[in-house]
């Protein structure tokens, strides 16, 4: 298993170096020299020999990526041409409100898309999973901007329950008001997820339907609720909590669009704001940490993976 | 009638057997009408500006309302149609014309070329579609091309990674071992063997990855750094449609039901060739999913 691991990352390493250098260059390739990009068009003299003593601009290129990269890895990104504050604290203070909105958005999408797939699973080809399978699609296929406008319309703008644009509250300092400004985001992305999820375990419920297993335990005189809830959810369970991963996964830069919809102050917010702002130590901050973080959680699904699935080989 | 075209034919009756696929075509030739017609088409000029009739409501004399400007909707929406529909041909284009090779490339040598190959496609998927799309775009600047270019890029990865498993397929097959052994050059098997029998899950891909390359566009220029004003653009016209959700809230629904139609159209589409091609009853979730979860 250990060997497993230390594989899978040794895979990973010419994947982050490749991704670094892109996103390294990316201060080469916009108009302008990479000095301006640095620290902005209205650097001061003292702005810009720093930058240029940290980075090593007048030095080789070779060199100049080592001194970035050397400094991204310790979790020096540089400052912020806009706020002049370090990236790495204006990325942290970020983190909570995206986290929150993905997590609510995975819950959402569980309590919608499981009840979903079990019963479409149970009567196969009936109006009823029809009519859900119609569901999942739709789910999946309208864009999460504007079903999330449509939820403002309802929600905000005809009902006056919620607000229009959410802000950020801890789930553990007011619980309430949390709800109150995370639901409408959250909804946004669950319904989208609840798609995923509900396709994703009924396609699992069913070939776990068709197992020896099943019918051993139909022909033993079983229920058919414990045949179900006994054997077959628990064996589907398996490989849906990797799909459950992969989205998280997903939404720790992926909340963007949905965050711009409800102005919700999360990482995605942060980025957009970034590239309108031409703030490229910060762009290239949020891109690199969104970056790591995702392919270290598909890293993570993977093993977590073969460790409960025992049938799986990670020799 | 040749033999060919006697199977083209069965296969379209096929695919349009089905209810599904049946109106979806039908919606989409709409679409695509109406973008290439839409000169003739429109009621007014997409980027006229009429101060008086500003935020005017649907009506015999603009059936969608009129915008902020006073611009009628419908038009604009109809010349969406054309920017939509143009990103995504150029895209996939872009896409395929990348991603198959790769795929093709991996797939039939093997060894460090696939390596290789393969890394490069995983540094594109390490991050989700729409952020690799904006990191594009911050380098790239804002314009029709910059977006055509970045939605291109993000589906580079899907073409590869499809057409290298379909190789990987085909690559032991008897009639593609028997071209190798009468020492046809690696080139000619590959273009003149493996290719022609691996058209069917592209052309899945290719369908797919539209309703996943309109619904990129839309969501850059939704965040503002798609395709630059006054081009007329689905995603654009939600994004200034939802600054006027109390007094206009027709502006943003509109707009959004067509662009829903054309993706779920799309997939629906997509779907039915996966099934009707491969003869198959479900579809496996890397082809009918592609990275979007951030649209």
């Amino acid at each position: 298993m250990t060997g497993y691991i230390i594989r899978r990352l040794f895979q990973l390493l010419p994947v982050l170096l490749i991704a670094s250098v892109g996103i390294w260059a990316m201060i080469y390739a916009v108009p302008g020299t990479p000095i301006g990009a640095i620290v902005g068009e209205n650097g001061t003299q003292e702005q810009i020999q720093a930058a240029i003593e940290r980075l090593g601009l007048d030095q080789p290129v070779l060199v100049q990526f080592w001194n970035w990269f050397r400094n991204a890895i310790l979790g020096d990104f540089g400052f912020s041409t806009q706020s002049r504050q370090p990236v790495l604290d204006i990325i942290v203070q970020r983190i909570p409100a995206t986290v929150q909105l993905g997590t609510g958005a995975i819950l959402i999408g569980l309590i919608l898309g499981i009840p979903v797939a079990i019963i479409s699973a149970v009567y196969p080809g009936s109006w009823i999973d029809r009519s859900l399978s119609g569901w999942s699609a739709l789910a999946l296929g309208v864009p999460t901007f504007w079903l999330g406008i449509l939820l403002i319309l309802l929600f905000s703008v005809h009902l006056s329950w919620l607000p229009s644009a959410s802000g950020y509250v801890s789930f553990w300092e007011n619980p309430l008001l949390a709800i109150r400004n995370t639901f409408l985001p959250a909804l946004t992305l669950g319904v989208y997820v609840s798609g995923i999820f509900a396709r994703f375990l009924r396609a699992s419920l069913l070939s776990e339907l068709k197992a020896d297993y099943v019918r051993t335990a139909r022909s033993k005189g079983l229920k058919e609720r414990d045949v179900i809830g006994r054997h077959v959810l628990r064996n589907a369970l398996l490989p849906f909590v990797t799909v459950v991963g992969l989205m998280a996964a997903a939404f720790i830069g992926g909340t963007v669009v949905t965050e711009a919809v409800f102005t919700y102050p999360g990482i995605g917010r942060l980025l957009i704001q970034a590239i309108s702002t031409r703030d490229y130590p910060l762009i290239q901050g949020v891109i690199l940490f969104i970056l790591v973080v995702h392919v270290l959680i598909n890293l993570l699904v993977d093993v977590l993976y073969a460790y409960i699935d025992p049938r799986i080989d990670y020799s | 009638m040749s033999d060919g075209m006697r199977r083209a034919l069965g296969f379209v009756r096929r695919v349009l057997q089905r209810k599904g696929a049946l109106l979806s075509v039908l919606f989409l030739a709409t679409v695509t009408t109406v973008a290439i017609f839409a000169r003739w088409i429109v009621p007014y000029d997409p980027v006229a500006q009429d101060l008086i009739s500003t935020l005017e409501p649907p009506s015999a004399r603009h059936w969608f309302g009129a915008d902020e400007l006073g611009r009628d909707i419908l038009s604009r929406v109809i010349y969406g149609a054309r920017t939509s529909l143009i990103t995504a041909a150029g895209a996939v284009t872009i896409a395929g014309l990348v991603g198959v090779p790769i795929g093709l490339v991996a797939g039939f040598f093997g060894g460090w070329r696939d390596a290789v190959l393969m890394r490069i496609v995983d540094v594109l998927v390490s991050l989700p579609g729409i952020l690799l799309a904006m990191a594009l775009i911050a380098v790239l600047g804002r314009s029709q091309l910059a977006a055509l270019v970045a939605v291109g890029i993000t589906g580079i990865p899907s073409f590869a990674r499809i057409t290298r498993a379909q190789v990987l397929s085909l690559r032991k097959r008897d009639f593609v071992m028997a071209v190798e052994a009468l020492g046809g050059s690696s080139t000619y098997n590959m273009f003149t063997t493996v290719l022609p029998n691996s058209w069917s899950p592209i052309l899945v891909q290719v369908v797919i990855l539209s309703a996943v390359a309109i619904l990129l566009e839309a969501a850059l220029a939704f965040l503002g750094i798609g395709i630059p004003p006054p081009t007329p653009s689905w995603g654009e016209m939600l994004r200034t449609g939802k600054s006027y959700l109390y007094e206009a809230p027709y502006y943003a629904v509109l707009p959004g039901i067509v662009l829903t139609l054309t993706i779920l159209s799309l997939d629906t589409l997509g779907r039915t060739l996966a099934l009707v091609l491969e003869d198959r009853h479900e579809v496996t979730e890397e082809e009918a999913e592609p990275d979007r979860s951030a649209a």
